[in-house]
């Protein structure tokens, strides 16, 4: 029954130009979104090559330039001669730490424009080349992009919606309901068989383009548990688009006329889309205000200044607790780059808490976000979305922990060597250190998708069985 | 017998629960965003104050030092934050809030706000303006899209034209009693944010924000009238009060959530900017087409070839004047030309882009309307790169104070010179005047202009539609 009711209700579909008008808009917005997110993944992808381009290019240079210093042929001042650590360190010979792109990238751009995806790494500092942001013009920053996840998050909801919200007041206002269901059929059969065509359409479309997209774009679907990530993709979409058509038939349900049903979904749409989680957003910066970088930029200064004034005293400390990187000869005053050394590294110790007090307030509005962001399940799909594209912050944080990581190492090689005054060769130039960024643990997302699923599902859960004990009540005939 | 018409729909609002329910919800959204706005701003701004006296300290506690040490020691700008910008923040989370004037470098503002958020921001900040924007067109939707709908569907239509009611009578009643509606929930909000603004200004702020506000309230009566425009029209010309509002929510999505996006795109591909790496290549490789001053290279000789031809002698032991201030200042120049020509090229871009937008606005008057607000609050680019020009004259005005203190006051046989607190105190402390509402108004003339006529075409749309109303 269930089945020849499904079919007539495909009949009917087919024969009504909307269904197929909506869907075409809706198809045209995903592979639009998907060209745009494909798009930035190339700008990305170009930058990152031109960076690594880059200093090949400057390795090879400084590598042709040792042996002309040595034999004499050109002079070098201390500030530029690459054989001394400290000048190599700082500059000619520094590396890029690069996260590139994830495997899934096109299909959200998330926060991937706000952070920068690769740094250059020098002995210098941390804050000195930490601010690598991307050049964007502000105002697209702040409109966000036309992505999949955009036309995912905000359109397919109201596809679905335009598509069931009349799904069963449809048939009571045009008398067809009572005659249908003076058939063998219960309502939530009928509901079913309506609900399920029309799901199979918007669902196939909405899962099966971005796939398209990911293969065409020729992802390796082994490599980085790109095909688990998909799967997820795909399940948090059907979860997220089950939310919705639970919602317009639990509207439904109620019994109320088609006008009032749009009015009161379109008005629930706002409410989960907009509404919540711009409420939300500004509720996490009430209870977690971040305050102005200023801050940060005035310590930092004045770090610098205290560890600059007190330099040589800093760098006597600093051998008497490293005493094996003391120079090899005895005497003669400490050089610029010696003394350097102790003063960033004094700065950035005194610097750390400052940084702690901004990464704790950011990491308290992430806890309630966390907590508070099932009460829509736009923000659940959305923070889905970005873990699954690699544009989250968290991944952010993992590619700048591993930053951190290498810039210790890059330290790690050159301070001792700048101590002991140690001339560089050609030679050495290969055994620097060198930055392999490692992606997030494909475990630790899942585990994060799990929940993030379920979030989903039981609001799916929550909303459908009231609608299934509504309809049992539903006023067939008569107003 | 308009304003008759105007009482009569202004009762029924008043009357209708749902009206009641979303007015209020609208108010106390927009309330409760101008008041966290409010709060936000005095601490932010209070922050911005205390660094910029900082920065000034510590230049002035120097200590002996060579002029060229502490022009790369340098100081800090930091963007003011503007009274109204509680209201629109507008590109204010996605620029940097400081920047570091030092030797030889025009820097990039450093730190977005939105860089301290969660991805939640991304769905949009509840600020004054979204609401405004974004909720207010929408209650007006509700509010008009059965105007002439409604009556025909229950028959009441018929019987108002037989009175004699002309359709423009109606349709400028039906627009009235909307306004007097909106205006009960929107007048009290609009006194809560003068209020906050007032609050959180300064003495001399005041009178500039008086102006501001003004424009601002203006712009948004005439969008919010645009909007009632093309809501009775639609409602007019529709068949039935179902169709006219599908278009008109349909309107309502494409104007505020979709032509943005469609803006960005389309201006990102059209005028693409630079990446960020591309952009610092391109300016290095220009520098090192000069002198950097530390290493004077082939520049060296011609500048030397000028100054004996200018102080007429034929030795550099000779010169009058200390030549690593010549050479440093040579740089600064040379530096200062590429940063004019990198900048000028990368904000025009921009400002291209800005214009793709407008081009799109005239199609969504939202955008326009987003523009013009930013602008009035002092939160678009086009403030943000007076700052940046202001901080920038400001650093060569140190660079330019330094190497001239070199060039004239240190001794010319190259020994160390150590200036003291004195020639710090010459540079004046950095004091900004953000430009008045008239320069905004200019800047934002094409914004204004299509908000204009969106608000004059649709007042024309509405009436040719009501006067072509199908009554049966």
């Amino acid at each position: 029954m269930l089945f020849s009711l499904m079919k007539y209700e495909w009949r009917n579909l087919s024969a009504d130009r909307t269904p197929l008008a909506i869907a075409l808009l809706l198809g045209a917005a995903l592979a639009y979104g998907a060209w745009n997110g494909s798009q930035w993944v190339n700008f990305q992808r170009t930058a990152i090559q031109s960076a690594l381009q880059e200093e090949q290019e400057r390795l090879r240079g400084v590598r042709a330039e040792i042996p002309k210093i040595e034999s004499g042929e050109i002079k070098a001042s201390p500030f530029t001669d690459p054989r001394l650590p400290q000048a190599l360190g700082r500059g000619p010979g520094a590396r890029y730490a690069v996260m590139p792109p994830s495997a899934l990238g096109a299909l959200a751009v998330g926060q991937s424009d706000l952070y920068p995806y690769y740094f250059k790494v020098t002995t210098g500092s941390k804050q000195t080349f930490l601010n690598a942001d991307e050049i964007e013009n502000p105002v697209h920053l702040l409109a966000g992009r036309f992505d999949l996840s955009f036309v995912l998050l905000y359109l397919f909801p109201l596809v679905i919606l335009a598509c069931s919200y009349n799904l069963v007041s449809a048939e009571k206002e045009g008398g067809t309901l009572a005659l249908a269901l003076s058939q063998p059929v219960t309502l939530p059969a009928l509901v079913m068989a309506k609900l399920l065509p029309r799901a199979a359409l918007v669902m196939t479309l909405a899962v099966l383009l971005p796939l398209a997209g990911v293969v065409m774009g020729g992802t390796n679907l082994s490599a980085d548990g790109a095909g688990v990530r998909l799967l997820f993709w795909i399940a948090i979409t059907a979860a997220y688009g089950a939310f919705w058509f639970a919602l317009a038939v639990a509207v439904n349900a109620l019994g109320r006329s088609s006008a009032t049903n749009a009015m009161a979904l379109a008005g629930l749409w706002l409410m989960f889309v907009v509404v919540i989680p711009s409420v939300l957003n500004v509720a996490v910066k009430a209870a977690y205000p971040v305050p102005s970088r200023v801050d940060l930029i005035q310590a930092t200064r004045v770090a610098g200044d205290a560890a600059t004034r007190q330099g040589s005293k800093l760098l006597a400390r600093y051998l008497e607790d490293h005493p094996e990187m003391a120079p090899a000869e005895k005497g003669g005053a400490p050089d610029f780059g010696t003394i350097q050394v102790a003063v960033s590294e004094a700065t950035e110790r005194a610097v750390q808490p400052v940084l702690d007090r901004f990464d704790a307030q950011v990491a308290g509005q992430q806890r309630i976000v966390d907590r508070f962001r099932y009460l829509s399940p736009a923000i659940v799909a959305q923070s889905a979305f970005n873990d699954l594209a690699g544009a989250s912050a968290q991944r952010y944080s993992h590619f700048l922990a591993q930053a951190d990581q290498y810039h210790r190492q890059w330290r790690e090689y050159f301070v001792p060597r700048i101590l002991r005054k140690v001339k560089l060769s050609t030679a050495d130039l290969d055994q620097l250190p060198t930055f392999r960024y490692r992606e997030e643990d494909l475990s630790d997302i899942a585990s994060r998708l799990q929940i993030a699923f379920l979030g989903l599902l039981i609001p799916v859960l929550l909303v459908a069985f009231p609608a299934w004990r509504w309809l049992g009540r539903y006023p067939i005939a008569g107003s | 017998m308009t304003l008759r018409i105007a009482r009569k729909e202004f009762t029924e609002m008043l009357r209708d629960g749902r009206f009641r329910g979303a007015g209020a919800i609208v108010f106390i959204l927009l309330a409760g965003a101008l008041l966290l706005g409010w709060r936000n701003h005095g601490e932010v701004s209070a922050q911005h104050a205390t660094a910029q006296q900082a920065t000034r300290a510590q230049w002035l506690s120097q200590g002996k030092k060579n002029p060229h040490s502490a022009a790369h020691y340098g100081v800090y700008a930091f963007k003011p934050q503007v009274p109204l910008s509680l209201v629109d923040h507008g590109t204010d989370p996605y620029t940097g809030v400081a920047v570091w004037l030092e030797a030889h470098k025009q820097n990039e503002f450093k730190y977005r706000p939105a860089q301290d958020a969660t991805a939640v921001q991304r769905f949009g900040e509840l600020t004054g303006a979204t609401v405004l924007q974004l909720l207010v067109p929408l209650l007006i939707v509700l509010l008009t899209f059965n105007a002439f709908s409604g009556e025909r569907e229950l028959g009441t239509l018929r019987q108002l034209m037989s009175l004699g009611v002309s359709p423009s009578q109606l349709a400028s009643g039906k627009a009235l009693g909307v306004a007097a509606a909106l205006g009960l929930w929107l007048v009290p909000a609009a006194v809560i944010g003068a209020v906050a603004i007032a609050a959180a200004s300064s003495q001399g702020e005041v009178m500039a924000s008086v102006p501001r506000m003004g424009w601002m309230a203006l712009s948004y009566v005439l969008y919010f009238g645009a909007f009632t425009g093309v809501s009775l029209a639609v409602s007019a010309w529709a068949p039935s009060s179902r169709s006219a509002l599908m278009i008109l929510l349909g309107f309502w999505m494409m104007n505020g959530l979709i032509a943005p996006r469609v803006a960005s795109d389309l201006a990102k591909t059209w005028k693409p900017s630079p990446s960020a790496f591309d952009f610092g290549q391109q300016m290095q490789l220009a520098l090192t087409k000069g002198s950097d001053g530390h290493d004077p290279g082939a520049r060296a000789k011609v500048l030397e070839a000028e100054l004996f031809k200018k102080y007429k002698v034929d030795k550099l032991e000779a010169l009058p004047v200390n030549l690593l201030g010549i050479r440093l200042q040579d740089s600064e120049n040379h530096g200062n030309e590429v940063f004019d020509q990198s900048y000028a090229a990368l904000w025009d871009t921009f400002t291209q882009q800005n214009r793709i937008h407008q081009l799109v606005a005239m199609a969504a008057p939202g955008l326009a309307m987003r523009s013009v607000s930013m602008g009035f609050a002092g939160t678009d680019f086009a403030q943000h790169t007076h700052f940046a020009k202001a901080a920038e004259e400001y650093r060569r005005m140190i660079q330019r104070t330094m190497n001239d203190e070199l060039t004239y006051n240190a001794p010319t046989t190259g020994a160390p010179y150590m200036a003291n607190n004195d020639l710090w105190k010459k540079v004046k402390p950095f004091d900004y005047t953000a430009p008045d509402a008239g320069w905004v108004a200019q800047e934002q003339a094409p914004s204004l202009g299509i908000v204009g006529v969106w608000f004059a075409g649709s007042a024309l749309l509405a009436a040719w539609s009501a006067r072509r109303v199908r009554v049966l």
